[in-house]
């Protein structure tokens, strides 16, 4: 069965808003940018679209009917998984495999800004019997909870969250396209304000708008478009249940989609075998919870490997050195999209100032509150 | 046009306001049905047990999420164990909340299950994971037979 690459890669964003451009146009400039990148044409040499969201964020329904115009993908066959970006490149992994398509494109965006009530929105996920009626604050109380059964299973302190929110604003810095990199060190993360304690502000990504479009070939085909061909190697997704009562909140969700892409990517030891890893880090504990399930290191030792500097940009396995969502932004459903993309571009060599050494890369991303669901997808050089 | 002729006069930038306005009723099923009937009229709590592996659900379903076989309803005292808590100071806009609320996750006695709702009548500096708390529940005349009949939990 043919292998699949990254032949192209285009992003607008990312920014805290975007009051210029439509959500559209966003996307528009994303796929104008990944054509040129991949020097393909899409009205002649695409075969198939899949684009990633979900109609609550956009504030319209049947969000795929709005889409083919702006991809160049009018009259052709286009589908929308109302998941994250990484669920799009398993799909397109799976439509070039199956010989469906040749080249296949795959889009996320968001455009946070627009969303009014982001609270009001997250709490219609919430089930509306048992849970959505209960109590006045806004959803981010969820992931609190879900932090503070964390940390008592692991019996991890505060400092190792601090740490990562420290690690991720000074990777941004890096990154012209991260508008909330900043210089905060662990202290400054434990003295913000505990708005949702066990969680502070300074441990919650904020929302950003931008827009991600891949294109993919087969192998081929691949080799004919490009010199730097990024396999996608594996891709894994699972859930574990919308019920929070057996739910893990370890991330097994995670866990179970990295055991399934990286069977695929035939990776037997990720903690030696990834180079660099992009994982969803919306709330600073999620990162944590996500090197544990992407068994990027053992449970025990990841505070000290944290402070030590192990994940660090100079480290032996850098975890989001593009800042991650800390810096870049919660973009919704493009997250792994931003995660993915920083991959494929530290993959090529072309990170510039951020570039670290790296020829296998995983990216992972959750479905955010109040899910226990997410994908991964290993790249390789 | 879209990337050499950029808006850069914010004032000229234009958007509309929406809203969407819906309305539904949520059946709450068979299991709900008999949870809040319960919980109503003789404010006693119900979990289901799968009839194949024993595991004991709460809040109670019909079926087993593991073996997908039927489960029964049994009562169980409606006390639990703190597994965990947070205090929220925000409200859905983020606008802060004129009193805080501490939610928790409780793990619900004589079930493999647990709830999330509110702890009351404590301070935030005096909650422990694991400590024992028993609901409190509107009066009988108040009570809908929704989750909300639950005003919150205390320490037992
Ligand atoms: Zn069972």
């Amino acid at each position: 069965m043919t292998r699949v690459a990254v032949v192209g890669a285009g992003y607008s964003g990312f920014n805290s808003n975007t009051p210029d451009l439509s959500w559209k146009e966003l996307m528009y400039e994303a796929a104008v940018r990944a054509y040129e990148d991949a020097g393909v044409d899409p009205r002649k040499d695409v075969d198939a679209f899949v684009t990633c969201a979900e109609d609550f964020w956009e504030g319209f329904a049947i969000f795929d009917e709005f889409v083919p115009d702006q991809l160049g993908a009018v009259l052709k066959p286009t589908f929308t998984v109302d998941a994250d970006f990484l669920y799009g490149i398993a799909n397109a992994v799976m439509i070039i495999k199956s010989g469906l398509a040749d080249i296949a494109v795959v889009e996320a965006h968001s455009k946070a800004s627009d969303i009014l009530t982001f609270g009001e929105v997250i709490k219609f996920a919430f089930d509306p019997i048992w849970l959505r009626p209960i109590g006045k604050a806004h959803p981010y109380y969820f992931a609190a909870l879900e932090k503070s059964a964390y940390m008592t299973a692991r019996g991890y302190s505060d400092d190792v969250f601090a740490k990562v929110v420290e690690k991720n604003k000074a990777n941004g810095r890096l990154n012209s396209d991260a508008p909330y990199a900043g210089k905060v060190t662990a202290d400054d993360v434990l003295r913000s304000e505990a708005v949702f304690y066990p969680i502070r502000k300074l441990e919650i990504a904020q929302r950003a708008d931008g827009a991600i479009v891949f294109v993919l070939a087969r192998e081929e085909i691949a080799r004919e478009l490009t010199d730097t061909p990024i396999w996608v190697s594996g891709v894994g997704w699972w859930s574990e249940t919308s019920n929070y009562d057996t739910m893990s909140f370890t991330a097994a969700y995670a866990r179970k989609s990295a055991e399934m892409a990286y069977k695929m990517a035939g990776i037997t030891n990720p903690a030696r075998q990834i180079d660099v890893a992009e994982v969803d880090d919306r709330f600073a504990f999620k990162e944590v919870q996500h090197i544990e399930a992407l068994k990027l290191a053992k449970s025990n030792e990841i505070p000290e490997l944290v402070e030590g500097g192990y994940f660090g940009r100079g480290g032996d396995l850098p975890v989001n050195v593009s800042g991650g969502s800390l810096s870049v932004g919660n973009l919704l459903e493009a997250t792994g999209g931003q995660k993915a993309l920083e991959v494929v571009l530290q993959l090529r060599g072309e990170a510039g100032r951020r570039q670290v050494d790296a020829e296998v890369g995983v990216a992972q991303a959750w479905r955010y509150i109040p899910t226990a669901s997410g994908a991964v997808a290993v790249f390789s050089r | 046009m879209v990337f050499n002729e950029k808006i850069v006069d914010a004032g000229e930038l234009k958007h509309i306001e929406g809203k969407i306005e819906l309305y539904w009723i949520y059946t709450s099923g068979e299991a709900g049905d008999r949870f809040f009937k319960a919980l109503k009229d003789e404010g006693k709590f119900l979990a289901a047990k799968c009839t194949c592996c024993g595991k004991t659900y709460f809040p109670p379903r019909i079926y087993c999420e593991y073996d997908f076989s039927e489960t029964e309803f049994v009562e169980i005292s409606g006390e639990g164990c703190v597994r965990a808590f947070a205090v929220a100071t925000l409200d859905n806009n983020e606008e802060s909340l004129k009193n805080p609320e501490i939610y928790a996750i409780i793990d619900m006695d004589g079930t493999d299950g647990c709830i999330i709702h509110l702890l009351g009548e404590m301070d935030a500096e005096d909650i422990r994971v694991g400590m024992k708390v028993k609901p409190v529940l509107k009066s009988k005349e108040e009570r809908e037979g929704r989750i909300t009949d639950i005003l919150y939990f205390k320490p037992v």
